[in-house]
């Protein structure tokens, strides 16, 4: 093998969908292992402590915290970068080729983990802490797509100051938050400022959708290496529970008990029964949607379709699926190479910006002493 | 060190008291740990089992005059006295298992540290003892193994206290760093209940953590910072418990509440604090730091420790369960309360507010419910949520769960409850039940302890309310045997079913199931883990 040094993967993190995001990353560990590869499982607890963890962990293992057998870790972005593992005496540096990151809705797949690991100087998967950002700001996303001229429901901010557009009843979103978390549904303005102003999930930001609970939820994912690639569609089925939203129950809980919880037993259609027209514009919207968000790695994006006329919306993106949405990828390729390609890509592919230089030092040079920029700033004379 | 192998017998008493030691390190230790590493603990319980259990005291007797006899004896021969103490000390208390069945051992780390000086402590003195008093030494060693046990709980808690430190400064750094709101809750009982219930009032607004099952105390607050108070938690929800006065007050200084709340003052723990007096005390520590205080003013003592917080300056929220009362919160629990079935409560949370319905079990059940309200009003919560929140608390393990037997007789569950005030309304909602479906009532209980002065008197009071209520009484384990059966003897009318007392709970399960047949109820009130007599 090529490699040098073992992948870690990365799971846990500060975020809502912390515990889904435990068994994403141990359904990737399994499967890198299971592929002969060497891992490293790295667990990001609540408390903001990384771990590394025994391999083959069990979900019922993090019940109380970090699993018995775990190393405390140290992340540093300054000092010979790196994460490192706490000794008697000093610190070990832990060899690491590129990280998986799982870490789903936060700071994780909001970018956070990306800013992170490229301080720390290690390739790790999902996208730029800019397009992940995007990704998990609904408001951003939904004015992306429509300066884009990408088909999508109209998406407002909830204001105390102005009213939507459009008419209710509506769905209240979390403006920040990647997952169905926290999801309301409204009849009018004021009951959607209400649940802004009081819910958990919504006080830190809220947008609001036209309520259509005939439209159709579909699934699909791309990823960008070794080249954009696009799965089938699917259709996550919503339960009989009668709750007119695909609620993070249903989503994540419905398989119920054991190794079968999680995205990758919910109940579903796929690939999803739906005239091929409608499956040939998913795709086209997929692509576009990797074009116009520069995301890269393993991508789902979600999609509406209205049944009546055969319109399809863009919904939402989600740079770090559930499960990494390998469950799309079955018809396509092994688990194993979809891992192994974002792992590579993140390694091989790398995006970096333009890095701070210092200009030749013009601006130094030409600013003279910073005295004279304190010159008015006393505040308004009285 | 030549010479002691010139006592007769030293070689062998030596062996054996090692061998013996353990068997009587396993008790003690266990005992130790049950009781929370109380020192004093330890030998208030071996003094138990002499009273309570026939064989203890004479074999104790028997062993202690080997001893002796061992000892003082001029003849070397009867040197040998003191193996048979040994023998005797390590099945002493008689019958209590080395292993515990209901409670195991924990290996901890500060039980291995206990364990350490344990063994060090008995090895030094037995030496030391051996040249004294020759092959007696170790067997009196032995024979005051729970004393010595209690001695190194008292050199521990020093010990162990400026060891958990470290837990505690992590904890109060976490703290500072998260900035929530501390709600603090205490109570005689239903504490944990009111706990969850606050959080799951709360949790739709604000994001909580609450303190796990029992992390009451310094260190388990600490840990429970350590381990769940991730950053943006926006409330700490944290349950107080207490062994003795001014316990709160020092907890407060370390989680200093914004909100804090009394459940009931009653007489849990009485073994420790003596009075309810000294437990009102205790208890209204609470309120000295917070700045909101939630208090259930049906209780005369806590309606005088209302008026005094308000002259205080403290914003109060008073809550009652008594409908019309002039009080914040009052929770009306309907026609129903008391009896087992769920009644037609309402709820006005907010003065003029409309009654929204909430379903509660029991009385007790009630006021924990109010003054979760209260709690969740007073830290902002909007009234309709509560409302809403109100419909689905989550249930409480253990407590007053009803369930069918295989053989179709109501089982009731109520193992975890430790208060005269509750056992005593667990059995009118049982003997309600059994006269509703025409069948036996059955009750299966070792009674209630760590009541102190009171508990003679509470098991009385419990055993006779059975016999009133024409009950089957299977009066398990030694500790209140007697309370229980003279309290039923003294109410029972020639057709009550009578009262058996039984060595075990295993026991009484089976002739409970037996006795209640298709149509019973069995009430299992309360459990005693088996390092009780």
């Amino acid at each position: 093998m090529a490699s040098t040094a073992p992948w870690a993967v990365v799971f846990g993190g500060p975020s809502p969908e912390h515990e889904i995001s435990i068994l994403t990353g141990l359904q990737a560990e399994r499967v890198l292992t299971a592929a002969g590869h060497d891992v490293v499982p790295i667990y990001w607890a609540p408390t903001g402590d990384w771990f590394r963890v025994p391999a083959a962990t069990e979900a019922k293992d993090y019940l109380e915290g970090a699993p018995s057998g775990s190393t405390p870790l140290e992340v540093r972005v300054s000092g010979e970068p790196g994460i490192y593992r706490r000794k008697t005496f000093g610190a070990e540096r832990v060899e690491i080729e590129a990280a998986l990151l799982c870490l789903h809705g936060g700071a994780g797949e909001g970018g956070g983990a990306a800013a992170v690991f490229s301080l720390l100087g290690i390739p790790a998967t999902g996208s730029t802490l800019f397009a992940g950002a995007v990704g998990m700001d609904k408001l951003a996303f939904g004015g992306l797509m429509q300066a884009a001229g990408i088909p999508s429901l109209p998406r407002e901010a909830v204001s105390t100051i102005v009213e939507p557009t459009f008419a209710g009843p509506y769905i209240v979103k979390p403006r920040f938050g990647g997952s169905s978390i926290g999801i309301e549904i409204a009849d009018g303005v004021d009951a959607a400022r209400a649940l802004a102003a009081t819910s958990i999930h919504l006080r830190t930001g809220a947008v609001v959708e036209p309520y259509r609970p005939e439209l159709v939820d579909l699934n699909i994912a791309f990823r960008t290496f070794p080249s954009l690639e696009i799965t089938p569609l699917e259709k996550p089925l919503r339960g009989d529970s009668g709750s007119a939203l695909y609620s993070y129950a249903e989503k994540y809980l419905a398989g119920g008990a054991g190794t079968d919880a999680g995205l990758t037993s919910a109940p579903r259609e796929f690939p999803a029964q739906v005239p091929d027209a409608v499956a040939a514009r998913a795709r086209e919207l997929a692509e576009r949607v990797a074009e116009v968000t520069r995301l890269t790695g393993i991508v789902r994006v979600d999609l509406l379709l209205d049944e009546a006329t055969g319109e399809l919306f863009v919904n939402e993106v989600n740079s770090i699926p559930g499960a990494l949405s390998l469950y799309l990828w079955v018809p396509l390729q092994p688990a194993a190479t979809v891992l192994l390609d974002a792992l590579t890509e993140a390694r091989d592919r790398r995006v970096v910006f333009p890095q701070a230089g210092f200009g030749g030092g013009a601006a130094l040079r030409a600013a003279g002493g910073i005295a004279g920029k304190l010159v008015g700033l006393d505040g308004p004379r009285a | 060190m030549i010479a002691v192998l010139f006592i007769p017998f030293a070689l062998p008493a030596m062996l054996l008291a090692l061998v013996a030691a353990v068997p009587i390190a396993a008790r003690w230790l266990r005992v130790a740990q049950r009781e929370h590493y109380v020192p004093g603990s330890t030998t208030f319980m071996a003094w138990l089992w002499v009273r309570r259990e026939p064989l203890t005291g004479p074999v104790a007797l028997v062993a202690a005059g080997a001893t002796v006899a061992a000892a003082l004896s001029p003849y070397s021969w009867l040197q040998v006295m003191a193996l048979v103490a040994i023998v005797l000390t390590a099945l002493l208390p008689w019958g209590m298992p080395v292993r515990g069945t209901s409670k195991k051992l924990a290996f901890t780390p500060r039980l291995v540290r206990l364990a350490v000086l344990w063994a060090v402590l008995h090895l030094a003195l037995g030496i030391l003892a051996l040249f004294v008093l020759g092959t007696a030494g170790p067997a009196l060693v032995l024979l005051l193994s729970a004393p010595l046990t209690d001695l190194a709980l008292a050199i521990m808690a020093p010990i162990e206290k400026a060891a958990s430190r470290r837990f505690v400064v992590a904890a109060q750094k976490r703290l500072a760093q998260v900035r929530p709101r501390v709600v603090a809750i205490t109570g005689s009982y239903g504490k944990t209940s009111t706990k969850n219930y606050v959080a799951h009032l709360l949790s739709g607004t604000f994001a909580t953590v609450a303190s796990p099952a029992s992390f009451n105390n310094r260190l388990g607050l600490s840990r429970a910072v350590n381990d769940k108070l991730v950053p943006g938690t926006e409330v700490f929800v944290a349950e107080m418990g207490i062994f003795g006065p001014g316990e709160i007050r020092e907890l407060s200084t370390y989680f200093p509440p914004e909100i804090a709340a009394i459940t009931v003052i009653g007489e849990a723990h009485l073994q420790r604090m003596r009075s309810t007096d000294v437990i009102l005390r205790a208890k209204t520590e609470i309120t000295e730091r917070a700045s909101t205080v939630v208090l259930p003013i049906d209780d005369p003592r806590l309606a005088r420790h209302a008026e005094l917080c308000t002259t205080q300056g403290k914003r109060v929220i008073t809550v009652s369960c008594v409908p019309g009362t002039d009080a914040d919160v009052v929770l009306d629990p309907g026609a129903a309360a008391g009896d087992a079935a769920v009644g037609a409560a309402s709820i006005v949370i907010g003065r003029g507010a409309e009654p929204a319905p909430v379903a509660v079990s029991s009385t007790g059940h009630a006021v924990n419910v109010a003054v979760a309200a209260g709690i969740a009003y007073a830290a902002g919560v909007p009234v309709a949520v509560i409302a809403a929140r109100l419909g689905d608390l989550p249930g409480s393990q253990h407590r007053a769960e009803v369930q069918q037997a295989p053989s179709g007789a109501l089982v009731i569950d109520d193992t975890y409850n430790a208060n005269p005030v509750g056992s005593l309304r667990a059995l009118e909602g049982a003997a309600s039940l059994a006269a509703e479906r025409g069948g036996p009532l059955v009750v299966v209980t070792p009674g209630m302890v760590e009541l102190g002065p009171v508990q003679v008197e509470r098991n009385r009071t419990f055993g006779a309310a059975i016999g009133a209520a024409g009950g089957l009484l299977f009066a398990v384990a030694r500790t209140n045997r007697g309370a229980l059966l003279a309290g039923y003897a003294s109410t029972a009318t020639s057709e009550a079913p009578g009262a058996i007392a039984v060595a075990t709970r295993e026991q009484a399960v089976r002739r409970a199931v037996e006795a209640a047949g298709d149509r019973g109820v069995i009430l299992y009130e309360n459990d005693l883990p088996d390092h009780y007599p």
